[in-house]
């Protein structure tokens, strides 16, 4: 296999059309898992490459798949989360732009694995102008008969639609993506049943993040052993590491699993600028618990951070430096929640509102312990308690800034 | 007073419901297409989706309402919106937002007194590698600066 | 036929056993506990919001919904320990963070959901000094009904009811995250016949009836249940009354008919024609014995009712069948049928009995039947055939009893005054004052089935006996006991009567 399919994203979106996807590579998985492989084989593989999800939950993808039942009658979708709202979060921004038709080709050999017939793609409604690439890119895999009917000319067949989103993060949660998909206002539902089962159109369904999909290709066409080694024995493969903040070159990093968070920030992203120090790293999009300089050095896989209090989630590394005011961050924190709650569930509709307010009342005119003591608790009363993981997404962060910059914060709130 | 899109919207509205098993789902992308068109969604056209749909009206008042990318009255002829999450805040998106309130005199969710640009604060647009991040009438921009946001502000201002 | 399979779980160290499929709300409930909850309504889908119904679940680490989760063989359920009651606690402060002290001027006082579970789960002190949100608090939304945005908790069980019940989906929620709202589309208000179902589920006074609003307090009702006159359903319904303070002294209002929960007969609805009919109750009501038309001061009923035997005695016994004519009415119970038919076919041997009722309506695809009558198959269980009256009949009757006001339903004004006019003798027993009291020799006042014991059959057999749900009017008397009254004026034995 050439050597440039080990890359999933190609350094600038030169080479995003079908030729030049082809050209190193492109679609040979595809043909070899619909011409020489059984689906469950496709499915075998995939597990064996412990390909983790990569939208922000982790869950392997190759077990997701082998819960949809096969011996049922009537349709089944896959539903392509694009809706990239983790904030922190870029790369499926870059696939999109730089290599769509990887996107796509994992999505025919995901499609082919579990027996469905129609992928839509649910994009966020702000990349609406990326996504003409995206929809481009399809119109030209159908043209070469990688869509459509009759797949590389066999019995199976796939149509993909985009479907654009219209500004909520919530619509990044599975079963709220599958209702904004429907018609409706993008809210969770309550699991079980769960999407596998009862998904899009009460069919059964698998959601797979963009990047996740991106991914199988690299799989089928190198092989499990290849990607697992990648990475890590629990997490294969690399990940698309987004960088933003205050470093010297933001940008996305594809890495191995297990990379170190130091070695990622101040090695590739080349550290804080000129005469700055690292204060505090958020290290897998907003919703991940921030980390102090000092818990820097661990490596980036899911289990390693979970064992830190925190989590890899999406991937998205924001680094704050020095001269930036924790309750600034605290207030843009409370304020995205509070903003993106889908307000179905009491804690989280209520909840991050109060925290919100309690956030800027301290910001306007000051506060005192037991006012940072309140939002701990009005945490604590969101944590665990709600539908979907949008309530902790907000809570364990928000503890996580409070109790690290406890000190911090009472001074500048003391008046 | 009612409502009907222009033929071309109407031709894109039919061929996107087409794309869908059941017609309520073609909700978005038929708002999408409306707003398109008009810079907003007029509440006579609400009743028309909802005709063309088989829904009660009061669904796509909900659908409406609940997303922020859909406007249900009419602004400015260019929308501008400005990030205010963290990488953009680390940036400098306030001071960029301070400056915008210096140039045009709107603050998030106001439109100029001339009708030329309707500015917007959003959250995280996924472009934080380019922080502080804007978008223009669906295109980003970034990283901005004061000076690059007033040449923006001209070109939108100029294609009037 | 398989009966469901059943499952046996613990709940607060109880064993219980139920069908597979249950969830662990309802099956606590059967186990005498009850967990508490806003969304959960049974006969709606599961919406998990309210998270009020956290429990634990022995082996897994969250609290888990018992309304959303189906019970399994051997489960393990403690509905409160010192983390669930934490849980509600924190549930319900923060529903009272952003929710209006309303209480001393809110209708559901009383009977409130987030009242009763503070007694019970809070009773911390709220610690919420931000600006709560302020909101509409009197939203008309059709039908009557009050929208209080304030005060909703959206529980969304309105939303639910009106797009899985009714169909009709008159109400959304619109916009996002605290700023969410109940609503309708603007000139598609609330508007089905079973709009009054929605204030019965909200649990707290965001949904309020015009009918009901400011008007008492929900601890002076006396709650009794009762079956609906109304239609040939006859769902099972409450009627709240209140006789004495705060009213006068020997005064009774009845304010409300609220639904019941029958699975054989209207699951846990009632259509907005049978709340209505909380009017009938008090409203026209004959008072008194009417001697042509005018109140005979100072006469009872009993001794009106021997004029009424000494007309039926006047007739000889041959000429009876051909010269005394009785219609009645298929809001009598069954009891008091049987006893009709005992007194006037069985005793007096007449034959010209017919029935007249309330016309036919529309019937629709939830509750409510065409016909308007409640105990239609129980006029045919006693025996009777179902005669519609005759003008010809009655006409050429020599003594005419009727019992109930609906001969106006089936004649013209005039030609039923022609024809009553050519009776000599024609009585008339009514619980509403009508058209055809000044027709009548005399007019005797009865009692409306609330006030009543009984039973009625309903359109699909089904039998359904009532007690008496108000105090009866002073001098409302139900039909039974004047048949009882007659027949031992005419010295005829009806035999067991258990008419009350």
């Amino acid at each position: 296999m050439p050597e440039s399919m080990d890359r999933l994203l190609p350094v600038d979106d030169a080479s995003w059309g079908l030729e030049a996807y082809v050209s190193r590579g492109g679609y040979a998985a595809a043909r070899q898992a619909l011409t020489s492989m059984a689906p469950a084989d496709v499915i075998a593989e995939v597990c064996r490459a412990v390909l983790r999800g990569r939208g922000g939950a982790g869950f392997p993808a190759g077990t997701k798949w082998g819960f949809v039942p096969q011996n049922v009658s009537g349709p089944k979708y896959l539903c392509v989360n694009a809706d990239e709202g983790e904030p922190g979060t870029f790369k499926d921004r870059l696939i999109l732009l730089r290599a769509p038709h990887a996107l796509i080709e994992g999505i025919v050999i995901a499609a082919f694995a579990v027996g469905i017939p129609k992928a839509f793609i649910y994009v966020r409604g702000e990349y609406a102008l990326i996504s003409e690439r995206l929809e481009a890119a399809i119109a030209e895999a159908r043209a070469a008969g990688y869509l459509g009917p009759r797949v590389l000319g066999t019995d199976f067949g796939l149509e993909i639609v985009a479907h654009h989103g219209a500004g909520a993060y919530i619509c990044g949660e599975e079963t709220a993506l599958l209702e904004s998909l429907e018609g409706r206002r993008g809210q969770p539902r309550v699991k079980p049943p769960f999407p596998a089962v009862v998904g899009l159109f009460r069919s059964p369904t698998v959601i797979n993040n963009v990047e996740t999909l991106a991914a199988v290709p690299q799989i089928i066409g190198r092989g499990a052993g290849w990607f697992l080694g990648r990475g890590l024995a629990k997490d294969g493969g690399t990940r698309l590491f987004s960088v933003s903040g205050a470093v010297r070159r933001p940008g996305v990093y594809e890495l191995p699993v297990g990379t170190p968070l130091r070695e990622i920030i101040e090695v590739h992203a080349g550290g804080p600028p000129e005469g700055r120090r690292i204060k505090a790293v958020v290290p897998g999009g907003l919703s991940a618990p921030v980390l102090k300089p000092e818990e820097l050095d661990l490596p980036m896989d899911f289990d390693s951070l979970a064992k830190a209090g925190s989590m890899l989630g999406s991937a998205g590394i924001i680094v704050i430096a020095d001269g930036t005011p924790i309750l600034d961050v605290l207030h843009v924190t409370a304020r995205f929640y509070a903003h993106e709650s889908c307000g179905k569930c009491t804690p989280c509709r209520i909840g991050t509102a109060w925290i919100l307010k309690v956030v800027e009342r301290l910001r306007r005119s000051g506060g005192g312990p037991a006012d940072l003591d309140l939002v701990v608790r009005l945490a604590g009363g969101i944590k665990g308690r709600t539908l979907c993981p949008l309530g902790d997404a907000a809570a364990l962060p928000i503890q996580a800034l409070v109790t690290k910059f406890r000190s911090e914060l009472e001074q500048a709130v003391a008046r | 007073m009612s409502y009907a899109p222009s033929p071309a919207a109407l031709r894109r509205i039919e061929a996107t419901i087409a794309l869908y098993p059941e017609k309520g789902a073609a909700i978005l992308p038929v708002l999408h297409i409306i707003q398109g068109e008009s810079g907003f969604v007029p509440e006579e056209a609400e009743s028309w989706v909802a005709g063309r749909l088989a829904v009660p009206p009061v669904r796509v008042r909900e659908v409406l309402s609940f997303y922020t990318m859909f406007k249900r009255a009419p602004g400015g002829r260019h929308s501008l919106l400005v990030c205010r999450n963290l990488s953009c805040t680390l940036a400098g998106a306030e001071d960029i937002l301070g400056f915008i309130f210096e140039t045009l005199g709107v603050r998030p969710g106001e439109t100029t007194p001339d009708g030329a640009i309707t500015v917007f604060a959003v959250e995280c647009l996924g472009n934080c590698d380019h922080a502080p991040c804007l978008q223009a009438d669906g295109a980003d921009h970034g990283p901005a600066t004061r000076a690059s946001v007033a040449a923006l502000i001209e070109e939108l201002r100029a294609d009037a | 036929m398989t009966e469901a399979k059943r499952v046996r779980l613990t709940i607060d160290g109880r064993a219980v056993e139920v069908a597979e499929g249950t969830n662990v709300l309802k099956a606590a409930e059967a186990a005498g506990v009850a967990i508490p909850h806003f969304c959960y309504h049974p006969g709606l889908e599961i919406e998990g919001s309210c998270r009020m119904c956290l429990v634990e679940i022995e082996g897994l680490p969250k609290l888990e919904l018992a309304c959303s989760t189906v019970v399994r063989e051997g489960l393990v359920v403690r509905t409160s320990t010192e983390r669930v009651r934490t849980a509600r606690k924190d549930v319900l402060e923060f529903l009272l963070a952003e929710h209006p002290l309303d209480c001393p001027i809110c209708d559901k006082a009383g009977e409130c959901r987030l009242q009763d579970y503070y007694d019970l789960h809070g009773l911390t002190a709220g610690r919420m000094i931000e600006a709560r949100e302020r909101r509409e608090k009197k939203r008309p939304i059709g039908r009557g009904l009050i929208l209080d945005r304030e005060r909703c908790v959206l529980c969304t069980r309105c939303v639910r009811f009106l797009r899985q019940v009714t169909r009709t989906g008159e109400l959304g929620v619109f916009e996002r995250s605290l700023r969410s709202e109940v609503g309708t589309f603007e000139g598609r208000p609330v508007d089905n016949d079973y709009s009054g179902n929605l204030v019965d589920i909200c649990p707290v006074g965001a949904i309020t009836s015009e009918d009901f609003r400011f008007k008492t307090r929900a601890w002076f009702l006396t709650r009794k249940p009762s079956v609906c006159p109304h239609c040939g359903r006859g769902c099972a319904v409450v009627v709240e009354s209140v006789k004495g303070y705060p009213l006068a002294a020997g005064e009774r209002r009845v304010y409300r008919v609220t639904a019941r929960e029958n699975a054989a007969v209207n699951g846990h609805w009632i259509c907005d024609l049978g709340r209505e009919g909380r009017r009938e109750i008090d409203e026209g009501r004959l008072t008194g014995v009417l001697r042509a038309g005018a109140p005979a001061k100072g006469l009872s009923w009993r001794t009106a009712l021997a004029e009424v035997a000494a007309s039926i005695r006047s007739v000889p016994g041959p000429d009876r069948t051909a010269r005394i004519a009785v219609v009645l009415n298929a809001r009598l119970t069954s009891e008091e049928l049987a006893q009709a038919k005992r007194l006037f076919v069985d005793g007096l041997g007449l034959d010209r009995i017919s029935f007249a009722g309330r016309k036919p309506g529309r019937a629709d695809s939830l509750l409510l039947t065409a016909e308007r009558m409640p105990n239609d198959r129980g006029v045919l269980e006693a025996g009777f055939p179902p005669r519609p009256p005759a003008l010809a009949e009655l006409s050429t009757a020599g003594v005419l009893l009727v019992f109930g006001p609906y001969l106006a339903e089936h004649f013209e004004a005039e030609a039923l005054q022609n024809v009553l006019a050519a009776v000599p003798a024609k009585f008339l027993f009514t619980a509403h004052s009508g058209p055809l009291d000044r027709l009548a020799t005399l007019a005797f006042p009865v009692a409306h089935p609330a006030e009543k014991s009984g039973t009625y059959v309903n359109i699909e057999g089904v039998r359904q006996p009532f007690g008496r749900a108000v105090a009866p009017l002073p001098s409302a008397v139900a039909e039974g006991a004047i048949f009882d009254c007659l027949a031992g004026r005419l010295g005829l034995n009806l035999g067991e009567s258990d008419v009350r």
